[in-house]
């Protein structure tokens, strides 16, 4: 089977505790570069960066701009690889696909294709990540157009209306999970559990059953015969074998209007699932032929962004847009909150060297030590206005913040 | 003279509300028990009836003994949520009569689409329940008049989610309006406008799983399952409701016959297309929505003239404000807004604006726990609803009104007293509908 020859990105940190498989290198990308930020999530799809020598305090006036840029309406994430950031937004009916420099933000390409904003019952725009894979960029937006593009010139390689290619109906907030890649398929949240494309040319290899989709990314787990992914389904986390699509196991997971957005989280042979409209999280214990559920909690409930996992507590945003959500840490043994810092809104945290980069939901960026003890910031500014209901990107020294409309900020904390 | 001015006469209610708390006992409170729970089941489990159902728990008068809903998700999700609220273990039913015969509940919520109020509020007050009821009261003009006469006949409660009519902002706005200051007002201009284009139509596709798409659609006609329908679409489809006029302009209909006092209008005449949305479809295949895309209506009362707007294109930005009603008095213009308050625009440009910001439960804007301890205090203490089915009734007929006019493209002499369109035996018709085979249409 194909996928018993590699791994996906993902899956490095995973394997120690459920497999005791070594590392597994990405096979087909050109080298990573260690300060990537090539897919959701980060190298190791947990929204954690490794990198060192950064300044966490700035001058009162804020860190230092790198540079600005506009890509239209949306929440997309970013990218970066070799020096070059992707991200995506929406604008005059058409979405688009941006590749700017990464030093100096300028535009280096730009593929557009016509799609619906989609505002119903928010500002609309993309929602989706691209995922950079060596020379190539793959694409998926709300409505099922998927792409994959040249990553140094945005020719495009080919296109494919999933929607109308698998019959999978579009949830109500659109497709919203970035591609996972690897040499020779492409793997989507499309469907009840997920999607398979060649790589190659975007043709259907497998699908699940059409008749509803939820909105995470697709997480890796294991490897060869036992890899798994693990997909936020409308009604479930569903896991599936990579190689054919077949279920492995589901944990029934309901929540209001179908939305499991946020990634599972994985330590060893447990997983954190959580939702928010008020569903909570759970941790489970995965050693065994279903999952067992070690405990649950309503301490957090994460909307969108899946919190990050750091010596054994997670830090996260619980609560949903329309509440007032607060940054929080729960233990991940369980699940007891340490502190809840009210306020901070419907943003996220990314970990970089044990400290959290935080952008609360109207733009504040803040720098804090990942420590149970509290919520100690070193360093706060407000960077952007707008809603920010995405989470910061670092990579290179960089901080990268994007809001609802579209407006970039760039820092540099080098 | 015998008046205690405002200020002291505030005081005074306020040290004797403290007295009574201080002895535990308000002796003009306390017919039933306070500690009493209410066995109350809600139908229909989406976003709004759960709003309702919220207020219904955190006032601490109910216990939830069961929830309906046709999709069992949706009820599984709801049932979590009230054992999260309060430990209540609420039964699950597909179908409303048999959760009616099981449970006997005390109060019923009612949150479907309009198709379903009459029907489902019929039941429940003759199987003796108070009812809370979503707004507009029916989906055409005779379901509301036998609404009316089963809550007449059961002597039950029965509450309208009309929650502009207790809103603080509403309220005072109306005392403002009343005091004169605005005034003699001759015309009321209300509106609810907002941003849109062209519609594209969307695949139909399967129901999506736990759903019983049969009795969700009930007695009306049955549409192939499409995501523009459910969840929350409906609204723009006219199988199930009434478009905006159904939807908002209810609410600022019911204020002006709050403010005015006026019982109905005695002329109608509407108009409206879908001329941004485009043609309406509905194919095996795909559907759009079929409202109107923008629509005037006009009632003619006894004194003044109400128009209605919407435009669901171009927004309203050439104004101050997007929703609400516009009072045109001799001495200004009074807004009553949403969660922008009300402001008075004085004729004299010299003279002050006036203005008075919302208070709203948010995030959606309303205004429902004053209401639901309206609705209590009409259980406990037999005092009038403040939206109670009597005048509930009235407002939701008139944009049923409306869409009979633009329907039938021409205006409607409307007999009040006698509740009948007067001599026009077509529109008449529309006054009801036939029903789907197995429903019967309720009598008046």
């Amino acid at each position: 089977m194909a996928v018993a020859l590699f791994c996906v990105i993902a899956c490095m940190h995973v394997l120690r505790g459920l497999a005791g498989v070594g590392l597994v290198a990405w096979i087909g990308a050109t080298a990573v570069v260690a300060d990537d930020w090539a897919q959701w999530r980060g190298p190791q799809r947990n929204g954690i960066s490794a990198e060192k020598g950064w300044k966490d305090t700035w001058p009162a006036e804020g860190p230092k701009v790198a540079w600005k840029a506009q890509v239209g309406m949306g929440y997309s994430s970013f990218v970066v690889a070799q020096g070059r950031v992707f991200t995506m937004g929406h604008a005059a009916e058409k979405d688009s696909v941006f590749c700017l420099d990464a030093a100096t933000g300028k535009e280096l390409w730009r593929h557009s294709f016509p799609a619906e904003l989609g505002d119903r019952y928010f500002d609309g725009g993309t929602t989706g990540t691209p995922t950079v894979a060596g020379d190539r960029l793959y694409v998926l937006n709300r409505w099922g157009d998927a792409f994959c593009l040249g990553a140094s010139d945005g020719k495009v390689v080919w296109h494919r209306q999933v929607e109308k290619e698998s019959g999978a109906k579009i949830p109500e907030w659109g497709f919203s999970g970035a591609p996972v890649v690897s040499e020779d398929r492409v793997w989507l949240n499309v469907g009840e559990a997920g999607l398979a494309l060649d790589a190659k040319t975007g043709a259907v290899v497998w699908k699940t059953s059409t008749k509803s989709t939820g909105y995470s990314t697709p997480y890796f787990l294991g490897t060869g015969k036992d890899a798994l992914m693990i997909v936020g389904s409308a009604e479930a986390y569903v896991a599936v074998r990579p190689g054919d699509g077949s279920e492995a196991w589901r944990v029934r997971w309901l929540t209001e209007y179908g939305v499991n957005a946020a990634d599972p989280i994985i330590d060893g042979d447990r997983m954190f699932i959580s939702s928010g409209y008020g569903k909570g999280g759970a941790l489970f214990k995965l050693s065994g032929a279903e999952p067992e559920m070690l405990w649950r909690t309503k301490a957090l409930r994460t909307q969108m962004n899946a919190a990050v996992l750091y010596q054994g507590h997670l830090y996260g945003v619980d609560g949903n847009t329309t509440d007032k959500a607060s940054l929080k840490c729960v233990e991940f043994a369980t699940g007891k909150e340490k502190w809840s810092q009210a306020g901070f809104g419907t943003g996220g945290v990314t970990l970089v060297d044990g400290r959290l980069v935080g952008l609360g939901g109207t733009g504040e960026l803040v720098v804090a030590p990942a420590t149970p003890e509290g919520f100690k910031p070193t360093a706060r500014a407000q960077v952007i206005g707008g809603k920010t209901w995405t989470a910061p990107v670092f990579s290179g020294g960089q901080i990268y913040c994007r809001n609802s409309r579209g407006d970039v900020v760039v820092l540099d904390v080098r | 003279m015998n008046v205690i001015p405002v200020q002291n006469r505030r005081r005074f209610l306020r040290d004797a509300t403290l007295l009574g708390g201080a002895f535990g006992v308000a002796p003009f409170l306390r017919a039933a028990d306070p500690a009493k729970k209410y066995r109350t089941a809600l139908i229909g489990c989406g976003w709004w009836g759960k709003n309702i159902l919220k207020e219904a728990i955190a006032s601490g008068s109910v216990k939830v003994v069961a929830l309906c809903d046709v999709g069992s998700n949706i009820r599984e999700v709801a049932a979590e949520q009230v054992t999260d609220l309060n430990g209540d273990q609420p039964k699950s039913y597909n179908d409303y009569r048999e959760m009616l015969e099981k449970e006997k509940p005390e109060i019923v919520i009612i949150a479907t689409p309009d198709h379903w109020h009459a029907l489902q509020t019929i039941a429940a007050v003759k199987a003796g329940a108070h009812v809370f009821v979503e707004k507009p009261t029916g989906h055409t003009v005779n379901e509301s008049r036998a609404m009316l006469h089963a809550a007449r006949d059961s002597g039950r409660v029965v509450q309208v989610g009309l929650h502009r009519r207790i809103g603080p902002h509403h309220v005072s706005g109306m005392k403002f309006l009343k005091s004169g200051a605005v005034g003699d007002v001759g015309m009321v201009r209300i509106f609810a406008h907002g941003g849109g284009g062209r519609e594209k139509p969307a695949r139909n596709t399967d129901v999506p799983p736990g759903m019983d798409w049969d009795l969700w659609c009930g007695p009306a006609p049955k549409r192939p399952f499409n995501p523009k329908l459910h969840p929350g679409g409906w609204r723009q489809f006219l199988d199930y409701g009434n478009g905006q006029l159904g939807d908002w302009g209810v609410h600022w209909l019911d204020q002006v016959l709050l403010w005015s006092g006026e019982k109905y209008p005695r002329r109608v005449f509407s108009t409206a297309g879908r001329p941004v949305a485009g043609p309406a479809v509905n194919s095996a295949t795909e559907q759009t929505t079929d409202a109107p895309d923008h629509q005037v209506a006009v009632y003619d009362f006894d004194g003044f003239t109400c128009v209605w707007e919407h435009r669901r294109f171009a927004e309203n930005n050439a104004e101050k404000h997007g929703v609400g009603a516009y009072f045109y008095g001799t001495k200004g213009t009074l807004h009553i807004g949403w969660r922008d308050g009300w402001t008075f625009h004085p004729s004299d440009r010299n003279a002050p604006v006036v203005h008075e910001d919302s208070q709203l439960q948010e995030p959606d804007g309303h205004n429902l726990k004053l209401l639901w301890a309206d609705f209590m205090a009409s259980i406990t203490e037999g005092k009038k609803a403040v939206a109670g089915i009597e005048i509930a009734h009235r407002s939701s007929v008139l944009p049923l009104l409306g869409m009979i006019s633009w329907r039938t493209g021409r205006s409607l002499q409307w007999d009040g007293d006698r509740e009948q369109i007067v001599g026009d035996p077509e529109a008449s018709k529309l006054l009801s509908r036939p029903y789907r085979d197995g429903w019967v249409y309720p009598e008046v």
